[in-house]
């Protein structure tokens, strides 16, 4: 006998390669989108900053508007950069 | 008193003269007659001067009541006393025909007739007694003396009636209406074909057709009727069997007529029916034959049309309305086919007063035929449907419907594929009104928020509700459509759409297609019927679009620019899913093999080029695997699922595996392995050796047997039907109930908390307090929660009784 395989269509999820579940400002899952987007992944991506804490794009780009002097990282209050 | 009337002798011969005019002493056969009006005149005045006026009149009328009980009456009744002997004598009831019962009773009807009009002349001089001398007699009638007379009559006929004069007078009228009814259903042409032949029996009469004495019949019946009627006495001797006679017929003739059929109006005709026998018979019996009504009396014509309204077209009412009440079950399931016959309920239902009947009726219908275990609950939801639709024809208030369905709204509460069943069928356009019930975009009328009548109802138009409804819900509420109807059934918009979620997350496993248009469609429908901002429907809507950008990433990952097909050894594709967004998953364990777990990580290292910072996270056991499998005699091309296609493929390694060995290698438990494993069986490619051992069945070479013929088992993938074996179809999501289960528990412990303090409480407590202490985590209907409480009293956890639920002892 021979078992051929002419075609595979599996299912799954996908996630954020991050070092956490959800986001430190909305706390919301990453895998789901931040409270004012509908649709998660590319319509409400994530964003690294060099502290390497990662947020949801829109969360934190709220956060640092709201910063008048400092645009520090909510978690760990170091000066946000976005990681490259 | 003059002094030459004084004479004793002289005083005799004038008080002779007066008895023997007045008849005093009731010698009435000696009566001639013939007294000259000089003469009466004499009297009259001989009675004045004397000044007897009164007591003559006492006399005379007495003499005459006297006559009337004493030989008149009792000869009447002689006819028919002597019957009755006879009767008693052992001769059955039909040794006297009615033949002879109407010349019988035409001739004492007669006798009795000549008697009473031999009267007359007497009863004349008693009223030209009275004009003259003023004397008076007690009047119980208006009319005057003749009146009187008639009344005595009555009254001495009624005192001696025997017994079995009902009968007979019965047996007489019957076979009078006989005749009558044959000549008019004759006239009618409503005969049947049982008369293509030449009867030789008449219909009217049952003697030979050419002995027919329906002429006779009716002569002699016409004769009677005028007598009676004359003296007054046909209301009283035949009244009761003339109208009973027609009321028997209507009802025969409605109940025939409305047999099984409900696709037609049948009220107006059946009232021009009742019309013509009615007014025919009353004109035979009351005016002499048929088309004399507008001759008649008007006393006559006024008694004919008021007992046709308020007797028969009454009767007509009630009987038809309780026929109908009787099939309204059949009516409502062939709902709209039965569109004519509900209008005719309704208008009936106007005039009569059967909606109480007609409720309880059709609640032990619906009980006795559909709530039980052996009906589909596609047909019960199919009979609801029907019910829902038919009942607003009968009162578009939606009361009657309330009163009728809630029995079937608490059985499908209680049924488990309910919910599943009217998901599907929203939104399956092959099958449905209640597809085409979506498409019609009104929002949703639900129990769990409460609505204002519609303030826009002007109030000159306004009618109270009937006196049912105080109990029942809001107006809008009970007119709401189909599908809030169906939705009410759980009372809350969550429970659907978290099945319609497993369902079109089911819908998009099982078939992987990559079309979506249907699904946005219906999605879009569903927004406008149950909320644009519902949560758990914008989950759906990620959902639907998950299925859309797979699409775009497997395109673009398999394009021929990808320098990895080159590494992979078969295509993959991905069902990429946002796992936020749909229901959890059932979990099952498969490790797949090497060579395909190698290529599915090509793809996952696509994807991650492709979305950076992302992966994937795969479910092994889901998805559809397209496998050639060659044998020595055969080829099949299968579409399998990727446990069957691993089960497979470590045969194709080694030939001969045990349950056991299998189930370490691939990581699937022994009894999911054994299940899977006889899809392969009933292909004839596996079959087991031994208890848990399976082998390879090669088959013969090729051309041994029957050659090509063997070959037929190939057929192109596109053809091949999923070969997903049956348990396969079953969902791959945990039941929506499942999860709601789990969400409702966490009431459980504060149920425990209250009826431990409060020994036992009603549902509208323990909801209202539940509401109170645990605000917001979970929205929960009533009838949810009592869905939720009957599941733990059927578990033992709780105790029901008298309406208060709880904790069992220890
Ligand atoms: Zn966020
Ligand atoms: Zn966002
Ligand atoms: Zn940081």
């Amino acid at each position: 006998m021979k078992v051929r395989i002419k075609g595979w269509t599996g299912v799954a999820t996908w996630r954020w390669v991050a070092n956490d579940d959800s986001c430190g400002i909305c706390r919301m899952p990453f895998d789901g989108c931040c409270s004012d987007c509908r649709l998660p992944g590319d319509d409400c991506p994530l964003v690294w900053g060099c502290c390497s804490h990662c947020f949801h794009i829109h969360c934190i780009m709220k956060w640092l508007q709201s910063q008048q002097l400092h645009q520090q990282c909510p978690m760990c209050r170091q000066e946000w950069k976005f990681k490259e | 008193m003059s002094s030459t009337t004084k004479s004793p002798a002289n005083q005799e011969k004038q008080w002779n003269i007066i008895k023997n005019v007045f008849c005093l002493e009731g010698t009435f056969s000696l009566l001639e007659g013939g007294e000259g009006e000089e003469e009466m005149r004499q009297v009259l005045r001989l009675v004045q001067q004397v000044g007897a006026g009164q007591l003559v009149l006492d006399f005379a009328l007495d003499a005459i009541w006297v006559t009337l009980r004493k030989v008149i009456v009792p000869k009447f009744w002689s006819h028919f006393i002597v019957y009755s002997k006879q009767k008693n004598d052992g001769d059955d009831e039909s040794s006297e025909g009615s033949v002879e019962v109407m010349s019988r009773i035409a001739t004492a009807v007669s006798e009795l007739y000549d008697s009473a009009v031999s009267f007359i002349p007497q009863i004349h001089k008693c009223e030209m007694l009275v004009d003259q001398t003023g004397a008076v007699y007690e009047a119980c009638v208006a009319g005057g003396l003749m009146e009187h007379f008639k009344l005595h009559l009555r009254a001495s006929l009624h005192s001696q009636m025997p017994t079995s004069f009902t009968l007979l007078i019965h047996k007489f009228y019957t076979a009078a209406f006989k005749v009558f009814y044959h000549t008019q259903v004759g006239n009618q042409g409503e005969e049947t074909d049982e008369t293509s032949e030449e009867p030789i029996q008449c219909g009217g009469c049952d003697a030979a057709t050419d002995a027919c004495h329906c002429q006779a019949i009716t002569n002699t019946f016409c004769q009677v009727n005028r007598q009676l009627l004359e003296l007054d006495l046909l209301e009283r001797l035949a009244g009761d069997v003339v109208s009973s006679l027609l009321l028997g017929v209507i009802t025969d003739h409605v109940t025939t007529t409305c047999r099984d059929s409900y696709d037609q109006s049948r009220i107006k005709q059946l009232e021009k029916w009742v019309e013509n026998i009615v007014v025919g018979w009353l004109e035979v019996v009351y005016c002499g034959g048929r088309g004399q009504l507008s001759s008649a009396d008007p006393a006559i014509q006024t008694l004919v049309t008021n007992s046709l309204n308020q007797t028969y077209i009454a009767a007509l009412y009630h009987t038809y309305t309780t026929t109908r009440i009787d099939q309204l079950f059949n009516i409502v399931i062939e709902y709209p086919e039965s569109q004519p016959a509900l209008e005719d309920i309704r208008d009936c239902l106007d005039r009569t007063h059967l909606r109480d009947r007609l409720v309880s009726s059709l609640r032990s219908a619906i009980q006795t035929r559909l709530l039980h275990p052996g009906v589909n609950t596609t047909d019960v939801l199919h009979a609801y449907i029907s019910a829902i639709k038919a009942l607003r024809v009968l009162d578009p208030k939606g009361v009657l419907l309330e009163l009728v369905s809630e029995p079937v709204r608490q059985y499908l509460r209680g049924r488990e594929d309910t919910v599943r069943y009217i998901v599907t069928s929203l939104t399956d356009e092959s099958c449905s009104e209640l597809c085409e019930e979506l498409l019609v975009a009104t929002p949703l009328v639900l129990d769990d928020c409460p609505t204002e009548d519609d303030p826009s109802d002007p109030w000159q138009t306004w009618t109270p509700d009937p006196v049912h409804a105080h109990t029942l819900k809001s107006k809008s509420q009970r007119t709401a459509d189909i599908i809030s109807m169906l939705v009410n059934i759980y009372g809350s918009k969550d429970v659907f759409i978290t099945e319609y979620r497993t369902i079109l997350a089911d819908r998009i496993l099982s078939q992987f297609n990559y079309n979506t248009e249907r699904e946005v469609r219906y999605l879009e429908h569903l927004k406008v019927r149950f909320g644009e901002t519902l949560p758990l429907l914008h989950k759906c809507e990620v959902m639907v679009k998950d299925v859309a950008d797979s699409k775009r990433i497997n395109s673009s990952i398999n394009s021929d620019e990808n320098p990895r097909r080159e590494k992979q050894k078969f295509p993959v594709s991905c069902m990429i899913l946002s796992a936020q967004f749909w229901p959890s998953f059932k979990e099952e364990r498969l490790k797949l093999p090497e060579e395909v777990t190698r290529d599915l990580d090509t793809y996952t290292e696509a994807f991650q080029e492709l979305k950076g910072n992302r992966t994937l996270n795969w479910k092994p056991h889901l998805g559809q695997v397209q496998v050639e499998v060659e044998l020595k005699n055969r080829t099949l091309n299968l579409t399998v699922t990727p446990t069957q296609a691993t089960i497979i493929l470590h045969f194709e390694g080694r030939s001969k595996w045990s349950i056991e060995d299998l189930s370490s290698v691939t990581q699937v438990p022994k009894t999911v392995l054994r299940r899977k494993i006889t899809y392969w069986q009933t292909q004839g490619v596996l079959q087991e050796v031994e208890t848990d051992v399976f082998v390879l069945v090669e088959g013969e070479e090729a051309g041994e047997e029957s050659g090509e013929a063997t070959v037929a088992g190939i057929s192109s993938p596109s053809l091949a039907p999923p070969a997903i074996e049956e348990d396969e179809a079953e969902s791959v999501m945990a039941s929506a109930q499942d999860q709601r289960e789990e969400e409702l528990q966490v009431f459980w412990s504060y149920i425990v908390g209250m009826l431990t303090n409060l020994d036992s409480l009603p549902l509208e407590r323990i909801h209202a307090m539940l509401k109170m202490f645990v605000q917001g985590s979970v929205e929960c209907s009533q009838q949810e929660l009592r869905a939720f409480l009957d599941r733990k009293v059927r578990h033992h956890h709780l105790i029901f009784t008298n309406g208060l639920y709880k904790l069992p002892k220890n």
